[in-house]
């Protein structure tokens, strides 16, 4: 299954590193070696019922090319980490949440303390009085 | 009877002024695990009382005492023989109670459904299109000017940081928000507020659903945090703290906003004391005590 996912994203990466120009089978499978014809032909089929690739027919063979642009993809994950939907807590734990102005005023100044070196940090440094 | 005015009472409490009480205990924040297990234990006592209440209602017909009261009526359930006897009160107080279970599980249910699809989506996305990190397994970085990071939580757990965040922390800084981040794996922290936020979904009337779900984040930011201090720098976790939390455009400003938790996250990282092991045996002890309340009244009657 893992290794499903690596093989997805190897031929995802392929697709959007020829913008405009849709590939066959063949030729995604050309760039991949080690995995059978129809090993490729399965993922594209999986990532073309997820919506992220697009089939169009050329005289007997199929073409492929990826929805939209991997910043699109990108932007739409950002988007979830960063809005605060009902769920989201649930989905994801977020590092820090952005603070208000007149709290990020505090904490702005708060950091230039921090910055000053802890005196512990650099043992050959000379120490300040304190 | 008295058996179960008195769950009643005491769920009543639990469920209603007593997180009130929990919310304001300054000392929890420094033994954050701890504190959720208070939480935990006020709610599973509070559970416990008013399900126990129901129960006593259902079981007075059998005079027997509360727990034989309710094998015997267990009993009669698997007789189909539950209606026989029935007074108008019994029977629509048990039927509520089916009632109000089936809803509670089923609400429950389609929640938890709901943010493990959300989040397996999620993580698809990210592993067809997040860059290969060179933060180790797991951990991924997202391609976008913002400074973001945050934590996935399931079975296959995912951290991301964005390459705004790395752009505005130095590597040490990197270094301590994943630490933190790897805290919420490590004590799978997601298992936590899963059924939490799923039961404020139904229970939003319940002022324990009110408070327990933000308290419970609150101590595991907490709980991250106090990970990330043995693997890394307090010092520097805070100031990676301060930089990510200031580098997003503030939030339009809003009526009701509870202050941000970033401040006190900092406050604690740079001035806290040590973990107490006291506090943290009374508050182990303190959560027994919650739940074996509903349990001696039950076994007293």
């Amino acid at each position: 299954m893992a290794r499903l996912g690596e093989l997805e994203r190897k031929v995802m990466e392929l697709l959007w590193s020829s913008p405009g120009e849709p590939l066959t089978v063949r030729e995604v499978a050309v760039e991949l070696p080690h995995h059978a014809y129809t090993t490729v032909l399965t993922v594209l089929d999986r990532l073309a019922r997820k919506g992220m690739v697009e089939r169009t027919k050329d005289g007997r063979a199929h073409r492929y090319s990826a929805t939209a642009p991997r910043d699109v993809y990108t932007a739409e994950l950002m988007r979830e980490a960063l809005r605060g939907a009902p769920d989201s807590h649930a989905v994801l734990v977020k590092f820090a949440e952005t603070v208000t102005a007149s709290e990020a005023e505090v904490l702005r100044s708060a950091l230039g303390g921090l910055l000053e070196p802890p005196t512990e940090k650099k043992p050959g440094s000379p120490k300040t009085a304190g | 009877m008295g058996v179960a005015i008195v769950l009643a009472l005491l769920a009543a409490v639990l469920l209603g002024p007593a997180g009130a009480l929990l919310d304001r205990l300054q000392w929890i924040e420094r033994v954050p695990k701890t504190g959720v297990l208070l939480w935990q234990a006020l709610g599973l006592a509070g559970a416990l009382s008013a399900i126990g209440a129901g129960l006593a209602v259902g079981v007075v017909r059998y005079h027997a005492g509360f727990f034989p009261g309710v094998s015997e009526l267990a009993h009669d359930i698997l007789r189909g023989r539950i209606l026989t006897g029935l007074g108008v009160p019994e029977a629509v107080g048990l039927t509520l109670a089916v009632d109000a279970a089936i809803v509670l599980v089923s609400v429950m249910t389609v929640t938890t459904i709901r943010v493990v699809r959300t989040r397996a989506r999620h993580r698809h996305l990210l592993d067809l299109v997040a860059l290969d990190s060179r933060y180790g397994h797991g951990t991924v970085t997202l391609e976008d000017a913002r400074a973001t990071a945050y934590y996935i939580p399931g079975l296959r757990p995912r951290i991301v940081v964005s390459t705004g965040a790395v752009q505005i922390l130095n590597d040490d800084e990197v270094a301590a928000v994943l630490a933190h981040e790897r805290g919420h794996a490590q004590e799978r922290h997601g298992l936590v507020l899963l059924p939490l936020s799923a039961a404020g979904e139904v229970l939003r009337w319940v002022p324990y659903m009110r408070r327990a779900p933000k308290a419970v984040a609150s101590l595991l930011e907490f709980a991250a945090d106090d990970y990330a201090a043995r693997h890394a720098s307090r010092r520097l976790l805070a100031s990676a703290l301060i930089r990510m939390a200031t580098a997003l455009a503030p939030p339009p400003c809003a009526f009701g906003v509870a202050p941000a938790l970033v401040p006190r996250r900092v406050e604690r990282l740079l001035h806290t004391v040590n973990r107490s092991r006291h506090l943290a045996t009374l508050g182990c002890g303190l959560a027994g005590l919650l739940v074996a309340l509903p349990i001696v009244i039950a076994l007293a009657a």
